[in-house]
């Protein structure tokens, strides 16, 4: 806060300040940029490419965001409490290579994808510890965590692939309901119970207000340790998710799995679906639409024939101007 | 008497919502200690920013010395000859004294800074100022009160012929204090004009010759203090006539002791604390600013960590200890600074409201809040409380200050707790507002609520407190009845001053 | 109110400060003893020569952090660069007096832009640097054309070129380093960085242009990966397509072993040599008590992992007033 803002705010204080109300408003158009960009790229490349606008593809680009969409998820909970997840996809592959590696020795599959919940789960309430109880600062922590998990899974993997995958295990999480592919509706009512928990219940309620004023937060009794602490273990328990979908699309599980790029895309979708970075702003389903928002852009460049650069210049352009508005938003 | 050395006229400065300054005109001579007195937000901050270049007017003219000058940065306000103390100290902690006294003007030698002269120098300067410390100490090696030093000497530096102090005595200890107020002699003796911001009138009586009061981004009057009583002051800071027109009018039913602390210790800011508080009972925590006021109610409710001592509270008929971090189930809290520690400024009325008391908000159906009864709640306190709003869900920061001090204090009504902690809970507010939290605060009790008020406005705590608790570094050193004067009090705060 | 005052020693600042010099010379013993090719000289050299261009591409990101902020784009930076020196000197056999001037304006260059969105937009710059980590790595895919560019002979020759039996780029990373040790603690640039650290609003009180030294540390630090660049492309002998990944962690694991405080305002360069010499040594190590190579970017991890809980400790061991802020830092140190 800059002194001008101060003495502001100090005069605001003693007089009915009705300017701010006027701040505000523009934060309303604000997030509906999301859906906005959505339906101007889905217009745009629809008129350029053929193929693109049929129900074939919509389902396909659909069930190739649910797992970008359950990891957002995960992220904008953290980002809610005002911390970020780096970690999210090499976890997202740790806990899928322990997963596949039990099954791939005959596991069952239900115990593996127990596995692969836990073991995200478990990788999410080390960061939490660190960040809540031991205040790290979240970035350092799972960026930490984010080259632990990725070393352990070069090392248990020796760099080699883990397959085969239980048949059984893929053919239920890949199954389909009519057209609908189980992942996506997997997806969509997670993204509805995380939504409504994120809006009224208890823990959605002092997760916002953690993010939004700590300190009032702390004297209002809300257990704020205990909250930050919680928003990593739920972005771990995401991860592992994720990792489920993804394990059981690939048929196997590798370290390149939980790639850079990945985080970028959740950070991407989670910033254009109008999660603040700083913290107290956000939504579930505003996450999972910019995940798909995402996904569309590459699938677009796919399918338009674009060559990867490209996709990574654009996808960095759209985090970059996601940022930018979020920052305007703050003023 | 002589043409002044500073004049600044018809200075206008607005904020988004508010005029901060409506065309003040200001004046300072050479040689000179001025006193700028005001209540909070009456603008001083404000035209002193002005002045020392931290933000710019809308309108208005500042001559110095008779020439009009353009001062749009502090560093041009520092080439006329502007030096600026604030109240919050601008240090460096991870560099040492010199670095912080040269940071922007370190002298060099063969395009390197020169340590060596960049140490003399600031040796000389604190010589100044009367203290000794090596210039390569680290800043966070200092007390506070010897950071402030090396704030002043920072002032000192180019040579002012105009220093303007912003609260500076808030973390000096007294002898610090009566360093600086010779400092401010010999710098008034050198013929520098000082200009001086306080809201503790014994100061002003004690350092400065001249005073001048805004209220409302006026100037409301002023005079040779020689002349002025601390009365007249006060009353033209608060602008009613009437300065002592409410008392407490209450026949307290006190009953049995609901919280009993003993022998609480926080290293270095608390020690050997132990009092009772008994239920329908407002107990003021007296003392002056640092006493430990503010320390010891964060310590009950388990905000800042205790060494030792325990916590006793009523819970189904007999004391039972508790520890700290549980207290907030007993105890509602409304902090002295409610933007920082209290609201949760960009979200709804009705967010803030519900805040601290969710689970008992929860639908019988669903483990999630009910909407419905929520919006009940709030609706009854806004209610109760008279809090102006447009509607539930307005964000709080559109809010005066008034309301919003409300909405805090709403929060701890719906939670109803057995025990209120209420820490400065009329600070900034203005004399209307501030007569209604009074009220809410003596229904409380009148309701059967323990209280513990602390507040720095005197004629505050003296209008509602059954008894006075009075603290002074960190001990309990006094107990006091309602019917304590004025005078008692002050003595009392005092101590052993 | 008068208890900052500090005893004369105090040994868990001691460990606390020194902690990663005591854990190298313990880990200096240990490998020397166990291991039979660790302390010959030509090995020590090896050592050096590896940790020299890490030495200058961290040292412009270590101005950035200790402003408090961060620079995750210096990997792409580093590879945007070598791929269009390489193109040039290679396929259009521009000059390398031309081309290497160039490759280091362009690194200015992509710096400045970081710079730009973090102090004109002020936008978060971890994810500033995040998104034009992107932005310039598929840049450089589009330059390098996804292949594998090669360097002139002669850039080969000198990324292994020595001097006696030292090698030229220890030589060149040492003096550089020296320099920036005088940049940093004796000039008005060095010292302002350090007043930035300590917080942008109170740096911008006292009349620090801290918008000015934000852009310039960001400027630097892109510059300086592109020099690191060009030292590491000479030791590789070419650009391929991973050059520069990760990097960006390299360099901020290099910085925070060498105890540049990710919370700004404090460091040093001799700390940052220390904190790549570190690095090397103990993956040096791992190759002579032969260890699976696979467990290397384990033990990094966990080496990051320790340094950065160290800082933390640091920090709110050194600053109780500032636990406050810490706690409520945003998503990235902002």
């Amino acid at each position: 806060m800059t002194t001008v803002e101060k003495v502001e705010s100090e005069l605001l204080d003693v007089s009915p300040g009705k300017a701010a109300g006027a701040r505000l408003k523009s934060s309303g158009f604000v997030r509906y940029i999301p859906l906005i960009l959505l339906a101007i790229v889905i217009i745009v490349i629809g008129l350029y490419t053929p193929n693109f606008l049929t129900a074939r593809n919509a389902i396909n680009i659909l069930r190739q965001s649910a797992a970008l969409g359950l990891m957002a998820i995960g992220m904008t909970t953290v980002m809610i409490g005002g911390g970020i997840d780096l970690s999210i996809p090499s976890m997202m592959a740790f806990s899928g290579i322990l997963g596949a590696m039990y099954m791939r020795d005959g596991g069952n599959p239900f115990v593996a994808a127990l596995i692969m919940v836990g073991a995200g789960m478990l990788g999410g309430s080390i960061n939490g510890f660190a960040v809540a109880y031991l205040r790290m600062i979240p970035f350092v922590v799972t960026l930490a965590m984010m080259n632990i998990a990725m070393g352990a899974s070069i090392w248990i993997t020796q760099s080699v692939s883990v397959a085969p995958i239980n048949q059984g295990f893929i053919d239920v999480v890949m199954a389909k309901f009519g057209i609908i592919p189980m992942p996506v509706i997997f997806v969509a009512i997670v993204t509805l119970i995380a939504q409504v928990l994120m809006k009224n219940g208890i823990f959605g309620r002092w997760l916002f207000a953690v993010g939004t004023n700590v300190r009032a937060a702390r004297v209002s009794g809300i257990p704020t340790q205990r909250v930050i602490f919680s928003t990593y273990v739920v972005s771990g328990l995401f991860a592992g998710l994720a990792a489920m979908l993804v394990v059981a699309r690939l048929m196997s599980a590798a370290p390149t799995m939980g790639e850079e790029g990945v985080v970028l895309d959740i950070v991407s979708s989670a910033v254009v679906g109008g999660t603040s970075i700083y913290g107290g702003l956000g939504s579930p389903l505003g996450s999972v639409i910019g995940a798909l928002f995402i996904t569309l852009i590459t699938n677009s460049m796919n399918m338009m024939k674009i060559s990867y650069y490209w996709t990574l210049i654009i996808k960095g352009l759209v985090i970059v101007i996601a940022v930018i508005l979020d920052s305007l938003r703050r003023r | 008497m002589a043409e002044p050395y500073l004049r600044m006229v018809g200075i206008q400065k607005s904020f988004p919502g508010v005029q901060a300054l409506k065309g003040v005109d200001f004046e300072a001579f050479a040689g000179e200690a001025l006193a700028l007195i005001g209540a909070n937000g009456a603008g001083k901050s404000t035209l002193m920013n002005v002045l020392g270049g931290v933000i710019q007017p809308d309108a208005g003219q500042i001559l110095i010395a008779g020439q009009p000058v353009e001062i749009h940065d502090p560093l041009q306000a520092a080439a006329h000859g502007i030096a600026f103390v604030h109240q919050e100290m601008a240090i460096l902690r991870t560099l040492t004294i010199a670095e912080n006294l040269y940071i922007t003007s370190f002298p060099t030698r063969n395009g390197l800074i020169d340590f060596e002269q960049a140490n003399r120098l600031s040796s000389s300067v604190l010589a100044r100022l009367g203290h000794d410390f090596p210039p390569e100490t680290r800043m966070r090696d200092l007390s506070p009160g010897d950071q402030q030093i090396v704030e002043i000497a920072r002032a000192l530096l180019g040579e002012p012929r105009l220093i303007i102090f912003d609260e500076p005595t808030s973390s000096l200890t007294s002898r610090e204090k009566a360093r600086l107020f010779e400092v401010i002699r010999s710098l008034k003796k050198e013929g520098v004009t000082v200009i001086y911001i306080t809201h503790l009138l014994d100061e002003v009586f004690g350092i400065c010759e001249r005073a001048v009061v805004l209220r409302n981004g006026e100037t409301v009057g002023g005079g040779m203090l020689s002349q002025l009583t601390y009365a007249e002051i006060v009353r033209l800071m608060i602008g009613t006539a009437d300065v002592s027109s409410y008392f407490r009018h209450r026949t307290a039913q006190i009953g049995d002791i609901i919280l009993k602390v003993s022998g609480l210790n926080q290293k270095g800011v608390l020690s050997e604390i132990s009092f009772e508080l008994r239920k329908g009972e407002v107990l003021g925590l007296w003392g002056l600013m640092g006493s430990g006021r503010t320390e010891l109610s964060r310590a009950i409710i388990g905000l800042d960590p205790i060494d030792s001592g325990s916590i006793e509270i009523r819970a189904n008929g007999s004391l039972k200890p508790i520890q700290p971090r549980q207290a907030k189930k007993w105890i509602g809290m409304v902090t002295e600074n409610r933007r920082e520690e209290g609201l949760l400024l960009p979200k709804s009325v009705k967010t803030n409201i519900s805040l601290a008391n969710l689970p008992a908000l929860i639908s019988r159906v669903w483990p999630l809040v009910d909407n419905k009864k929520e919006t009940q709640e709030a609706r009854t306190y806004v209610d109760r409380l008279k809090i102006m709003i447009s509607s539930l869900e307005q964000p709080v920061e559109t809010l005066s200050g008034g309301n919003q001090q409300k909405v805090v204090v709403g929060r701890w009504l719906q939670r109803n707790p057995v025990i209120y902690i209420m820490d400065e809970p009329t600070r900034g507010l203005d004399v209307g507002a501030k007569a209604e939290i009074r009220t809410v605060i003596l229904e409380l009790a009148d309701a059967g609520a323990a209280v513990i008020l602390v507040s720095s406005d005197i004629d505050q705590i003296m209008s509602m407190s059954d008894r006075y608790l009075v603290m002074n570094r960190g001990r309990i050193t006094q107990e006091l009845p309602a019917s304590a004067s004025k005078d008692e009090l002050i003595a009392a705060a005092a101590g052993g001053q | 109110m008068n208890k900052t005052k500090r005893e004369p020693f105090n040994l868990r600042n001691f460990v606390l400060s020194y902690g990663f010099q005591i854990v190298l010379a313990l880990l200096f013993i240990f490998y020397a003893v166990s291991t039979e090719n660790f302390l010959t000289p030509s090995n020590l050299i090896n050592i050096l020569h590896a940790a020299a261009p890490t030495m200058i591409l961290a040292s412009g990101l270590a101005l950035v952090i200790m402003t408090g902020k961060l620079d995750i784009s210096i990997g792409s930076i580093i590879f945007l660069t070598t791929a269009i020196g390489g193109t040039l000197m290679t396929r259009a056999g521009v000059s390398p007096w031309i081309a290497i001037p160039l490759m280091v304006m362009i690194g200015a260059v992509c710096g400045a832009l970081n710079g730009f969105i973090v102090t004109v937009l002020r936008v978060n710059p971890f994810i500033t640097t995040m998104g034009t980590m992107f932005i310039l790595r598929g840049a450089a895919l589009f330059v390098s054309e996804g292949l594998l560019v090669s360097i002139p002979d002669f850039m080969k020759k000198f990324g292994n070129a020595k001097v006696g039996p030292v090698f030229v780029d220890i030589l060149i990373a040492f003096v550089f380093l020296a320099l920036m040790h005088i940049f940093h603690t004796r000039t008005k640039f060095g010292r302002q960085v350090m007043a930035v650290g300590n917080g942008e609003e109170v740096a911008t009180r006292l009349g620090v242009r801290t918008k000015r030294v934000v852009f310039t540390t960001f400027v630097l630090s892109g510059l300086f990966a592109s020099l690191g660049g060009i030292l590491s492309m000479s030791q590789l002998g070419g650009v391929s397509l991973h050059m520069g990944v990760g990097l960006e962690f390299t360099g901020i694991a290099v910085a925070v072993i060498g105890g540049i405080s990710l919370f700004g305002g404090e460091g040093s360069y001799t700390g940052l040599a220390l904190g790549a010499l570190t690095l090397v040594i103990i993956e040096n190590g791992l190759v002579h008590v032969g260890a699976s190579p696979y467990i290397y970017p384990l033990v990094r991890g966990g080496i990051i992992f320790i340094a950065m809980y160290a800082d933390s400790l640091k920090a709110r061991v050194q600053a109780r007033g500032r636990i406050e802020t810490i706690e409520q830092a945003p998503a990235a140190a902002d």
